[in-house]
């Protein structure tokens, strides 16, 4: 009878809220089950599917039989979508959805490559993913600093053109990739600057002026590179690598150990980052004031806050952040500058913000979805006999993920109330 | 708001005109005042630009050597950023003037066909394609063959007995280098009676790994470590500035060698010499160079094959890899070569050119 009584007041509350995402992500889970079903039945039932640490000094294998952990996959992902479909509330969506899709990439991962021959490099792969989510987790947190407090910044991806080119530049002359380091946080904090002074206080369209700041990067940097750097290349072009620091101890875990405790100092940089974003953000004051100035910035003046001085420095931080991402491009491993070397991975970074709603942490789960289907898609176009499936649908996998992930998981996300409005004081 | 919105507009201008003119000409040689009675020769890049160490910057070498034979001859060059940009390029070259206009990649094919359609007065050259046009000259190279021998070379120096190769897009003329690669790996398995395995593309299937960019340095960098973790030790990426990704992975990694394209790597990435092992060149510079000369005199059309008999698609020397390479290889090699021009030897490759 109590156990009634609790769960009673309970139910009509609950059924408000049927969600149509909890439907959505059900009949995705079914999906799943089907195709997984399928690969499992298709696979060679003595086929293994092998994983390896290819690590130097120590292989370990893990040899999985593919068809029953494909079944098994498939099992429960009909598990999943039988019971988002029959209990429609969203109370088992987050869980649901999470054991869904990596039932599936699991059951995906396996049928790919239980062929003979084939194996996983399982660290080697972490280690590709974190290499290429790590501009995306800089130029995210980026965005993070500048939409909290308001201001969209559009022109993360010419902070990074610019970090990337300063980096090269100053970490050759001065042949320190730290010296390279600090001239490209500086850098990205000076389209910063621009970017603030306009739109805060010239109140310029904040997505046009992103746009416009971007063009400029990638003129100035595409000037300056044929100008200085195209000219002596050995002068002025071979950035220094900012080395790698291997924590002792750490990084002797077996996989996991050399894909997080041996790795570019970026990557700590960047951690480190996430965590001082996010504590600052929700546990400081400066984070509450930031919010608010982002939420309701007449509210945040009513009681005192200098609105606009937030959004100002805000957006400089930002810069410095965005700009070390740039970096990260040159002297993150030893590449020279080339024009227009970001190739747009500003831009998936913005994306990336609004799949990690508006959240440090959010962000860096972005990223590293998104550079761990990236290389995933490496992988399989590289194993021997290639992928079954053909490579520009395997190329469209990061970017076919990220929107599902905006799309369907994340579900209705909510800017900064302020977000892109100029504060005037009336 | 109004003295605002004029420093805005301000602002604006700024950041377009410095935008425009990075993509503009570079001041040519101009020796005397006289740039109205030369003979313009415009290059269009293709993406990379004339810095992407590979064909671009020999289509460019070509276009400045042909300027310093004869000067007469005023060579620039427009870049195109994007694919968009190859039509208003052309278009551009054709109303400033130029005399002869060197279109660079086969992805230019069809803009360069519909203007040298729509003007028919107009000399048009292309490099890496073939077009049917009285006013065009087709610059094409059979890179298979030069291919194959790299690919032989590589399968003989791998370690591992696993050798890759990667692709900017799946388009014919890259595709022909991985053909012709994946057939000399082929050969020399089935010469020596081994099993070195090749990575990242199936001549049959016509299916591997492509980085989808020229530029995209990480992504090439990610391909390559990703090869490499699977055990290959010779990469083969075919993906102009894309595959210095692979020389940085080669140069932390002293085991991977890397086999570069179009020219010459000691060359054009002297910074990376240590990690090339050949190059399967192809002699852009040469062919343009004869191209602008020809167009000077009055020659219109045309096409011409590069080949390993005409020397347009050579094998470069091994340079600071040389002490990998054995002397019994390197007379394999020459005998392939042989045998390649005598016919003996058939490449399959359906990317070839067709020698007309």
């Amino acid at each position: 009878m109590t156990t009634l009584a609790t769960t009673e007041p309970a139910a009509p509350a609950a059924v408000k809220i049927v969600s149509g995402r909890t439907i959505g992500v059900g009949v995705l889970a079914l999906v799943f089950a089907g195709l997984s079903l399928w690969m499992g039945l298709k696979v060679a039932s003595g086929a293994q599917a092998v994983f390896k640490t290819y690590m130097i000094g120590e292989d370990v294998e893990l040899d999985v039989p593919a068809k029953p952990v494909i079944l098994v996959m498939a099992v429960l992902c009909l598990a999943v979508g039988a019971l988002l479909l029959s209990d429609r509330t969203a109370k088992y969506f987050a869980m649901g959805a999470s054991v869904a899709v990596i039932a599936f990439a699991i059951a995906f991962v396996c049928w790919s490559i239980a062929k003979p021959g084939v194996f996983l490099p399982v660290t080697a792969t972490l280690n590709g993913a974190l290499f290429l989510a790590l501009p995306l987790i800089l130029g995210s947190l980026c965005g993070v600093l500048c939409e909290r407090s308001g201001v969209v910044n559009v022109a993360i991806e010419g902070q990074f053109l610019v970090g990337a080119f300063a980096g090269a530049l100053i970490g050759t002359i001065s042949a320190s990739a730290w010296a390279g380091l600090i001239a490209g946080a500086a850098a990205g904090c000076l389209i910063g600057l621009l970017l603030a002074v306009l739109a805060i206080r010239y109140l310029v369209d904040q997505v046009v002026l992103g746009v416009v700041l971007n063009l400029l990067a990638l003129g100035l940097t595409s000037f300056l590179y044929e100008r200085i750097m195209q000219r002596a290349a050995e002068q002025f072009n071979s950035p220094p690598k900012l080395g790698n620091w291997t924590i002792p101890g750490l990084s002797k875990i077996p996989v996991i150990g050399p894909a997080l405790f041996d790795q570019n100092i970026f990557t700590y940089i960047a951690v480190a980052l996430v965590i001082i974003v996010y504590v600052g953000l929700f546990h400081t004051r400066w984070g509450l004031r930031t919010r608010a100035v982002g939420e309701h910035p007449a509210a945040a003046d009513s009681v005192g806050i200098r609105v606009n001085w937030v959004r100002f420095r805000n957006v400089l931080m930002g810069g410095l952040v965005a700009g070390v991402g740039g970096a990260f491009f040159t002297i993150g491993s030893a590449i020279a500058f080339n024009k227009n070397m970001t190739v747009g991975k500003g831009f998936i970074a913005l994306a990336v913000l609004i799949v990690g709603r508006w959240n440090p942490l959010g962000a860096l789960a972005g990223a590293l979805l998104f550079g761990f289907t990236d290389q995933l898609q490496i992988f399989l176009s590289s194993m021997p006999g290639g992928s079954p499936i053909p490579s520009q649908f395997l190329s469209m996998l990061p970017y076919v993920v990220t929107i599902f992930a905006v799309a369907g998981l994340v579900g209705k996300v909510r800017a900064p109330a302020a977000d892109g409005v100029p504060y005037v004081k009336s | 708001m109004r003295p605002a919105m004029k420093f805005t507009a301000a602002a604006l201008a700024g950041g377009l005109v410095l935008g425009l003119s990075a993509c503009g000409k570079p001041p040519a040689d101009d020796k005397a005042g006289d740039s109205g009675a030369k003979f313009n020769a415009c290059m269009v890049t293709d993406l990379g630009g004339v810095d992407d160490k590979s064909f671009n910057t020999s289509a460019w070498k070509g276009m400045q050597e042909a300027a310093k034979k004869d000067t007469g001859i005023n060579a620039t060059y427009a870049q195109s950023n994007t694919e968009a940009d190859y039509e208003p390029n052309l278009q551009n070259a054709v109303d400033n003037n130029c005399s002869l206009i060197v279109a660079v990649g086969g992805l230019m094919a069809d803009a360069t066909k519909k203007l040298a359609t729509a003007h028919p007065d107009k000399q048009f050259a292309i490099v890496d394609a073939k077009i049917d046009l009285p006013n065009v000259r087709s610059m094409e190279f059979n890179t298979a063959q030069n291919s194959f021998m790299a690919g032989y070379l590589a399968a003989a120096t791998s370690k591992t007995g696993k050798v890759a190769t990667y692709g900017g897009l799946k388009i014919p003329p890259v595709t022909i280098f991985m053909d012709g690669f994946a057939e000399g790996v082929k050969y020399f398995n089935e010469k020596k009676g081994k099993k070195v395995e090749l990575l990242g593309w199936d001549e049959a299937k016509q299916e591997g790994t492509f980085a989808e960019s020229f530029i995209d340095q990480q992504k090439g960098k990610a391909l390559t470590e990703t090869f490499v973790s699977q055990g290959a030790d010779v990469v083969f990426p075919v993906a102009g500035g894309t595959g210095v990704g692979s020389t940085t992975v080669a140069k932390e990694k002293p085991e991977v060698s890397v086999v570069w394209v179009d020219v010459d790597g000691c060359q054009s990435l002297a910074t990376a010499c240590d990690t090339f092992l050949s190059t399967a060149e192809k002699n852009i510079p040469a062919a343009v160079t004869d191209a602008v000369i020809a167009a000077k005199g009055g020659a219109k059309g045309g096409a011409t094959v590069g080949t390993l008999e005409n020397k347009g698609v050579s094998l470069a020397p091994f340079q600071k890899k040389d002490a990998l390479v054995t002397a019994e290889t390197k007379a394999e090699l020459e005998q392939i070569k042989t045998d390649i021009i005598a016919g003996t030897i058939k490449i399959q490759s359906p990317s070839q050119p067709k020698v007309s």
